[in-house]
């Protein structure tokens, strides 16, 4: 049977993004957050809307209030924050595990692809455990060692924040 | 009037001669103080429902629990804004499920009934002369019922459960000057409250919340990580400076005073930027510009120095008993909510003036989202810190949280005024908390000479 290269190639280029967004579940999961932050262009986003927002995709930081609505800079802000003792709401840390599954993605004209996976995090912290589910959708530039993520934002399924309390770690 | 019973021990313990102002921790941690609590506070004072911006028109609505109650606050088509019970009158139902919305009217989806915005009864989805008794709802009976007493102060609008209460201005005493202070940053302009609602839980008593959210004691030590991220945000900026100079102007700056009826305010000074009117390097020199012309226009509105005051002092003030409005790296609505003496929900809304350019609005928005909510470099760590002191305070032997910071040697401490480190606005608070628990007149005493005209 013939190869089908066309084939070949999307599951070549699958398997390089799930472990591309492994690799990044395990940075955040091992609090290596400075490294997670290095995964980011220097014109990208990471962007949590309000969770009552009507369409949180398409949700906008200049006009409504978000969650999370980070450019580069605040990114590796809010990363090397966290590995302060004095991030009191992360002191004693929360021990996080990422799952990341339904991976779907598309190949742009501009050679950009956008990526959307499913996720649920735990995080444990004291004796307490929560849950965070949702999509996060992922802009990624391919650069000479894999790709680089010029935006990720995070569609939660949640209503409130009533259960969690607080989202403190890094989705 | 009811009391508490005569058993119960004083929960606040003010001793002029020391110098000291006590509370028991029990206030914190007991749940039939709580219960007392929701009867002589809660059914008792003025309650923020929310702002006339969220009612846009005719027919709009807002599904809110305000003091433990399901409510919903309402434009009639006759353009009157009123609370109803969020409860049909036939068998209880939680009728609307909508957060927000326009409609025509609610109909409750379990048997049928249809009520009006304004709460009147429509049908009750049965034959005329069959099943209910002629003239059964000609008494008004089963309609809606209305909260008691709706009263607004510059399209703020709160709920009061208590039909004999005082008036809402009246009420607010002192907070109101500080509020106008606040609003006077619209230059005139409406207010609005943007998109997007912050919704949490804190494992805490709600009164930690409030006298967390103008504490500035507690901001170089709790937040000094957040002070560390300004300075290394702004490092170019002369605005900024050395984090030890922030942090000893910080000091020098502002005061803190109970404003009445145990509302409390504070002003500070911490370099955050803000939009009206206080540039800072990260916003650039487009920005820079804009602020310095809204700067000018202020100092010609209100002269020099109420200029600089709505320019560059923070803002914090609690409303008693649940209310914060925030005016400082955000321009934020927070209502503390209680659900168990050692819980609460807090929803926190950004307020803006419609009259700033789109690209200040993104800056106002970039601003309060960096600081606060849940998962904001600032406010995660002051839920962390309620949180322990409730952990801490549930079962030790220490009885008594102390709130002495800047009492000086005179006759009524009560009100007196306070640097911004200082926690005299949490002492009124308290003393307003303690009259109302013990059943004392709390609101027919005159204004406190010592509230600051602000």
């Amino acid at each position: 049977m013939a190869l089908d290269e066309k084939l070949l190639n999307e599951l070549l280029l699958r398997n390089r993004i799930e472990s591309f967004l492994y690799h990044e579940a395990e940075l955040l999961d091992d609090w290596r957050f400075p490294e997670w932050a290095s995964l980011f262009t220097d014109d990208a986003r990471y962007d949590i809307a309000s969770l009552d927002a009507d369409d949180p995709l398409a949700a906008d930081p200049a006009t409504s209030l978000f969650v999370v609505s980070d450019d580069k800079e605040r990114l590796v802000s809010r990363a090397s924050r966290l590995m302060k003792k004095n991030a009191h709401s992360e002191y004693p840390r929360s021990k996080v595990r990422h799952l990341t599954s339904n991976i779907r993605f598309n190949e742009r004209a501009d050679g950009a692809i956008d990526v959307r996976s499913n996720f649920v995090v735990y995080r444990s912290r004291g004796d307490k455990t929560v849950r965070y589910m949702g999509e996060a959708h992922y802009e990624l530039l391919r650069v000479d060692d894999g790709f680089r993520i010029r935006n990720k934002r995070i569609k939660l399924d949640l209503n409130t924040l009533a259960d969690q309390g607080r989202l403190t770690i890094i989705l | 009037m009811e009391r508490l019973s005569a058993s119960r021990h004083a929960l606040v313990a003010v001793d002029d001669e020391h110098g000291r102002f006590r509370v028991h921790r029990d206030a914190l941690r007991d749940p039939e103080v709580f219960k007392d609590e929701m009867k002589l506070i809660f059914d008792r004072c003025w309650l923020y429902i929310g702002h006339v911006s969220e009612l846009p028109e005719k027919g709009s609505f807002v599904e809110r629990t305000v003091g433990g109650r399901a409510l919903i606050f309402v434009r009639t088509r006759n353009d009157e804004i009123l609370a109803l019970y969020n409860s049909c009158t036939h068998r209880g139902a939680r009728l609307c499920r909508d957060k927000r919305g326009t409609a025509r009217n609610f109909t409750c989806p379990y048997h049928g009934w249809v009520f009006g915005m304004d709460g009147q009864l429509r049908s009750m989805n049965a034959e005329k002369g069959k099943g209910f008794a002629e003239g059964i709802s000609d008494d008004d009976s089963l309609n809606l019922r209305k909260v008691a007493r709706i009263d607004h102060y510059r399209g703020f609008y709160f709920v009061n459960y208590d039909p004999e209460a005082i008036g809402l201005a009246d009420y607010l005493a002192g907070a109101k000057n500080f509020l106008d202070l606040m609003i006077d940053q619209a230059e005139g302009s409406d207010l609005v409250v943007l998109p997007g609602e912050h919704s949490y839980s804190v494992s805490g008593n709600y009164k930690f919340m409030c006298e967390n959210s103008y504490d500035g004691y507690h901001v170089p030590s709790t937040h000094m990580s957040y002070l560390e991220y300004l300075q290394e945000r702004d490092a170019s900026s002369d605005s900024a400076g050395e984090l030890a100079a922030v942090l000893a102007k910080y000091s020098e700056y502002g005061e803190g005073w109970g404003l009445g009826h145990g509302h409390g305010g504070m002003e500070s000074w911490v370099p955050t930027g803000r939009p009206v009117a206080q540039w800072v390097p990260s916003w650039g020199e487009a920005a820079k510009a804009e602020v310095e012309e809204t700067y000018a226009r202020l100092t010609e509105k209100f002269g020099k120095e109420r200029a600089d005051r709505i320019a560059n002092s923070q803002k914090n003030m609690v409303i008693f008993p649940n209310l914060v409005i925030n005016d400082n790296v955000g321009f934020t609505i927070r209502v503390v909510e209680p659900t168990s003496v050692s819980s609460m929900r807090i929803t926190a809304w950004a307020l803006a003036p419609t009259n700033e350019s789109p690209a200040m609005r993104k800056i106002r928005l970039d601003n309060f989202v960096g600081f606060l909510g849940p998962a904001g470099m600032g406010s995660a760590d002051d839920v962390e810190m309620i949180e322990i002191c409730q952990q801490g305070l549930e079962h030790t032997p220490v009885e008594w949280n102390e709130l002495s910071k800047g009492m000086q040697p005179c006759a009524d401490r009560r009100w007196e005024t306070s640097g911004p480190s200082d926690e005299a606005q949490i002492r009124a608070y308290w003393a307003q908390w303690d009259l109302m628990m013990r059943g004392e007149p709390a609101f027919n005493q005159p204004e406190p000479p010592q509230a600051k005209e602000v």
